[in-house]
């Protein structure tokens, strides 16, 4: 969905139309939650706190100034509400080895299993990162936002950005190594 | 890190880099191999993660069925935004608009004139005559505390909000009339007076009858009644023939204002209170009944305050309270026995009565002979001249 599709979606939930709404929702929901799961860790919190950010959206649609890529906005909103939430309730970050030997407990020989077992690994190491780290990797890397947008969305300077996204990535990196050894 | 261009290597794996930088990265990447390295590295690692988000379940579907459930129950906390949408959206609406501006203005005038009537009447008292027609959106102050499921998920969103209630303003005065009479004997006055209230309608709230112990004192009594605010004129003008009217005062305070607020509120609470209770019934978490349950005797509470406040300013709308103060009519006695700073008080307020007396009388007396004055002139000067005639007679005379 292009920017120019949002933008006409956003105009019309302004409008209070329920419709666009749940196109809205079609289009960016899957993204949203996934964003949100992945900084939180919890999924429950994560329904709620995707709920949370397209009640946001119902509210805030009229609000909403054009400065920015709509998608820019929404997952600014998200970031808040999630980053808010971690505030809240301490969610703690789960210890690297914990989720090193759950990781390493996938099954079945196939290809299909291997790759599973692939991403839970790299599950498990993204869960060892901190939430700033994680959230500048999946917006970088799954998002495909410019170094700008982050900076917009996550409420920080574009050259701290900048910086957090060659350190979570050379992190990432190295856990998952130490991941590779333990096997 | 070696190279600070490395730094943009995230950005230019995912396609995000201007012209400018794209070309100094791959300037870069063509000299330096560590960097090339680098990027592999960058690309697998984002492929990784694109693959595994790409694998991820799509999110739970009452994910959006909860956050309809939530945006149906936010029906006034953005009532100006939807009035905005609603009235500009479309070109027909412009109508409303118009009709709608007209339509105040001409209440507007209407009102302009009432004020100027109102202001003009003799005796009426009114609180506060300020803009006539009145905008009320009312946020409801609850609806962002709830955060649970609301259940009126079929409630039409589309329709446009509730329309600004236009009120022409009333004037719903509580009013309060204090009235002192003379009169020749209190027993009797208190009978008639409580007389004249029962026929009205209207009950006594407080009665202080003090006999005099001394002869020398006059007889008071102070009569506290309420009668329906309609009876409050004729009531008056009754109480007011037992004697001889010493005072005669009325307070007028406009409750219109916060009758009008009083029950905005209330309908918006019970809304709401309907809401929370339908949710109630269709149950759910414990953790959601319980937020609920919270929620429903906050709102409940809130209901009974307001309800009793808007009771009670309905009710002094209703009803009139008159003070009725009754004094004996008796020039010589003393109404209480002054003590000694009275008594000075009393000597020089005697005095410089009696000062103000005597000049008084003494301008009139001057005002008096000026007014008089040519009638004593002219009879001075006729016989003046009749002296004057005589006397020459008398010498020319033989």
């Amino acid at each position: 969905m292009t920017d120019g599709e949002d933008r006409t979606l956003l105009a019309e939930i302004a409008q209070r139309d329920r419709v666009a709404f749940e196109t809205f929702f079609a289009a960016h929901g899957a993204a949203v939650h996934r964003f949100v799961r992945d900084l939180v860790h919890d999924g429950g919190l994560a329904e709620e706190l995707t709920s949370d950010v397209m009640v946001q959206v119902w509210r805030s649609a009229a609000k909403f100034a054009g400065r920015s890529r709509v998608r820019t906005w929404l997952f600014g909103i998200a970031h808040h509400k999630a980053i808010d939430a971690l505030r809240r309730r301490r969610v703690p970050t789960v210890p690297l080895d914990a989720m090193l030997s759950i990781a390493s407990d996938a099954e079945g020989p196939d290809d299909a299993a291997l790759r599973a077992e692939d991403r839970d690994r790299l599950a498990a190491a993204l869960a060892s990162l901190s939430p700033e780290h994680r959230a500048v990797l999946e917006l970088t890397f799954v998002e495909g936002f410019s170094q700008k947008e982050i900076a917009d969305i996550v409420g920080a300077p574009a050259a701290t950005v900048k910086t957090r996204a060659f350190y979570a990535k050379a992190r990432l990196r190295d856990v998952l190594a130490a991941a590779e050894q333990t096997r | 890190m070696t190279h600070p261009v490395a730094e943009l290597l995230p950005f230019y794996a995912n396609g995000t880099l201007d012209a400018a930088d794209r070309a100094r990265v791959e300037d870069e990447l063509a000299t330096c191999p560590s960097c090339a390295a680098e990027l592999r590295e960058i690309e697998a690692l984002g492929a990784a993660l694109h693959e595994r988000a790409a694998a991820a379940p799509p999110p739970p579907a009452h994910i959006l069925d909860d956050a309809l459930a939530r945006i149906s129950a936010t029906p006034l906390a953005s009532a100006s935004a939807r009035l905005r949408s609603a009235w500009w959206g479309t070109p027909a609406r412009y109508a409303t608009a118009a009709a709608l501006v007209l339509g105040l203005s001409a209440a507007g005038l209407a009102a302009w004139h009432v004020r100027e009537a109102d202001v003009a009447a003799p005796g009426r008292v009114s609180g506060d005559t300020q803009a006539v027609t009145v905008y009320r959106a009312t946020e409801p102050p609850l609806q962002q505390k709830i955060m649970v499921q609301h259940v009126t998920k079929n409630r039409d969103l589309a329709q446009p909000a509730v329309p600004p209630e236009t009120v022409a303003k009333q004037h719903r005065l509580a009013r309060k009339a204090r009235l002192a009479l003379l009169v020749r004997d209190v027993e009797v006055a208190l009978r008639d007076a409580r007389g004249v209230v029962g026929a009205a309608g209207g009950d006594v709230t407080a009665l202080n009858d003090a006999t005099p112990q001394t002869p020398n004192t006059a007889h008071g009594a102070t009569l506290d009644v309420e009668v329906p605010a309609a009876k409050l004129d004729p009531t008056l003008d009754r109480l007011a023939q037992l004697g001889a009217v010493q005072n005669k005062a009325i307070d007028a305070e406009d409750l219109d204002a916060s009758i009008v607020d009083e029950e905005a509120r209330l309908r918006n609470l019970r809304r709401e209170e309907t809401d929370l209770r339908a949710l109630m019934d269709r149950g759910g978490r414990v953790t959601d009944i319980l937020t609920v349950q919270q929620n429903l005797s906050d709102v409940r509470g809130q209901i009974e305050q307001l309800d009793a406040q808007h009771q009670s300013d309905l009710n002094r709308v209703a009803t009139s309270t008159i003070s009725l103060a009754l004094t004996e009519d008796r020039p010589n006695a003393a109404p209480a026995k002054p003590g000694p700073t009275a008594r000075i008080d009393g000597a020089w307020h005697a005095g410089v009565a009696a000062l103000v007396d005597t000049i008084t009388t003494l301008l009139a007396a001057i005002a008096w002979s000026v007014a008089y004055a040519p009638v004593p002139l002219g009879i001075a000067g006729v016989a003046y001249t009749a002296i004057r005639l005589l006397g020459k007679r008398r010498a020319t005379a033989p």
